[in-house]
């Protein structure tokens, strides 16, 4: 609609500036027969006058010797004037050529840089709040703080105060931010978010060599996390602003930008398809070259998402013989294990091996607690299985739609 | 056929401006250098409240403790300012520097704030409200900062926030009594 509104707007400017530049120009000939013609009038003038007695003879004659002196000084002003001959091709083409070649030239280069197709942004839309509700960081910090002086040993409230710090100064780790962290560490010495801002902080306060190196370290523990791609950046750009060699380990490969695109046009049940073809792909290449540690934790990840608990489960298996998986990918092992059972069902051995780890790596984690509780129950130890289902119930929410079903089992296994 | 000639003065100006311009865009020179008349002088007089109310005022005896002094300008409501603000933890705490910083057209209450909330990397802060000490020191904005030797001469003068680079290169240096 604009797009026509502009182009009619300039077809008439333009055509207002071609009318005159293509009609009949003035050339010193043609002024100078303008004013023959006047003068011929006064002549008649003159001559009428004199005859109705308007004007005496001696008069009308002196009147006639100054029209005529003025023919003769117009005469030689026209002959000096040296633009007689007709104007050249070149001032004949080139006003009305530049009048059309302005805009022409203009629609040229806008069709080339610009984006005739891109949706114009209502004013209306970038004065409306955004549509992720906008984040109050005074709010946040303040809940924090609370957090923080209610459990000063509990390192995740001391992590979330300094980073809600963080953000109150825009990003810059402050003094008090530092101290929050650095009481996390203590407690928590692994825990990647306070690793991530010590480092922030030691690149901020110009040790970038030391903030490089730590996270270097936090990207080889996690080379999978979901924050692993935006610690690469970070790591990239800190090293470009101290001049040095960001030193990363290659890229884990993801989907390229074009076979990206081609997903999104397919249907839900094709796309679907299609991942499954470069799961299976992934799997292939890794009996190829099992010992890429990294490649089966993505296949073990990419199964469990597809609901192939099995070959999840298989592949975690051979991540784990390379080298022992962390944490939350043994939640992520034992979870796939347990969505293999039927309500009911106490987990099979193997499960169980690795729901061992994941209690002892982090004891109050729901899932191992209640099967291993299942478990315990279902060999007969109903002391142990009553202490883990306590131990779960304590942790949940009072409106957690399981707590019925949980508290009748923990009935159960101290009835008998 | 001079007045011909004339015609073409217009294009040659133009021709001439841009040649300069090209000139001075490609000599690779660092068009946010603009020098600093109090390098290699002694420290301009200071004398100002300190932001503190109830402590002493700021004067020129600080620069006549014979040890290198840096003198920060900052302000609250600026951001470069928030990025080095960290530097200057880092040299208080790691270098043991001693750093002066004088509030530069910022509310008492608000510079106070900002230092509460980011911490305080001064031995002393002082208070320009009224930015007289930023004329006297050749201030051309904020955050600019003046490392002092220990005879009173100020020896650098950073438009800017500082960087790891001016740290690394010249900062440290300076407060180890290498003067560049």
């Amino acid at each position: 609609m604009l797009e026509l509104v502009l182009a009619l707007l300039s077809a008439a400017t333009v055509g207002v500036l071609l009318i005159p530049l293509l009609g009949s120009r003035f050339d010193a000939k043609s002024r100078f027969e303008g004013e023959l013609g006047i003068y011929r009038d006064q002549l008649a003038e003159i001559e009428r006058e004199r005859t109705n007695g308007i004007l005496a003879e001696s008069e009308a004659a002196a009147a006639r010797t100054e029209v005529e002196r003025r023919i003769l000084a117009a005469a030689d002003q026209a002959a000096a004037v040296p633009s007689s001959k007709p104007p050249s091709t070149l001032h004949k083409v080139l006003p009305p050529g530049l009048a059309l070649a302005v805009p022409l030239l203009a629609l040229g280069l806008y069709l080339q840089l610009g984006h005739p197709g891109l949706p114009s942004a209502p004013f209306a839309r970038g004065s409306a709040p955004a549509e992720e509700p906008h984040m109050d960081i005074a709010r946040l910090v303040v809940e924090a703080r609370a957090r923080a002086t209610e459990h000063p040993d509990d390192p995740e409230a001391q992590a979330a105060l300094g980073e809600a710090l963080t953000l109150e100064a825009d990003g810059t780790v402050t003094q008090p931010a530092l101290e929050a962290f650095n009481k996390a560490l203590q407690r928590n010495p692994g825990d990647p978010r306070t690793l991530y801002y010590l480092g922030l902080h030691q690149a901020q306060s110009g040790d970038s060599a030391a903030a490089l190196a730590r996270w270097r370290d936090l990207l080889t523990k996690y080379p999978d996390a979901p924050f692993a791609p935006g610690l690469r950046a970070e790591i990239e750009r800190v090293a470009r602003a101290a001049g040095v060699d960001p030193g990363l380990p290659p890229a884990p490969t993801g989907p390229s930008r074009e076979q990206q695109d081609t997903m999104a046009k397919l249907s839900p049940a094709e796309r679907q398809q299609a991942i499954r073809g470069m799961v299976e792909g992934l799997a292939e290449r890794l009996k190829e070259n099992p010992q890429d540690r990294a490649g089966w934790l993505r296949l073990a990840n990419a199964w469990k998402v597809l609901g192939e608990n099995a070959n999840a489960v298989d592949a975690y298996v051979h991540a784990d013989s390379l080298a022992p998986v962390d944490a939350r990918q043994l939640a992520d092992w034992a979870e796939a294990y347990v969505r293999q059972l039927k309500p009911g069902d106490p987990p099979p051995p193997a499960a169980v091996a690795v729901l061992e780890r994941l209690e002892k790596a982090e004891p109050r984690n729901g899932l191992a607690l209640f099967y291993l509780g299942a478990a315990s129950f279902a060999s007969g130890d109903k002391q142990a299985a009553a202490r883990r289902w306590k131990a779960l119930l304590s942790r949940l929410p009072p409106d957690a739609p399981i707590r019925e079903m949980l508290e009748q089992r923990i009935k159960e296994a101290e009835a008998k | 056929m001079s007045r011909r000639l004339l015609y073409l003065l217009p294009l040659l100006t133009l021709a001439l401006m841009a040649g300069f311009f090209a000139w001075s865009l490609l000599i690779g020179r660092d068009p946010a250098a603009i020098g600093s008349v109090v390098v290699g002088r002694p420290a301009p007089p200071l004398n100002i409240p300190a932001l503190q109310e109830g402590q002493a005022p700021l004067t020129d005896a600080l620069f006549k403790s014979g040890k290198p002094v840096l003198v920060n300008f900052f302000a609250s409501w600026c951001a470069p300012c928030l990025a080095e603000h960290p530097l200057f933890m880092r040299l208080k705490e790691r270098e043991g520097a001693i750093v002066i910083g004088i509030a530069w057209k910022n509310k008492r209450d608000e510079a106070l704030a900002w230092l509460k909330r980011l911490g305080n990397p001064f031995q002393t802060a002082g208070l320009d409200l009224e930015g007289k000490a930023g004329l006297d020191w050749g201030l051309s904005g904020v955050p600019e900062t003046y490392a002092v030797d220990g005879n009173g001469i100020v020896r650098l003068h950073f438009r800017g926030p500082l960087i790891e680079r001016d740290l690394t290169d010249s900062v440290i240096p300076f407060l180890k009594g290498n003067t560049p």
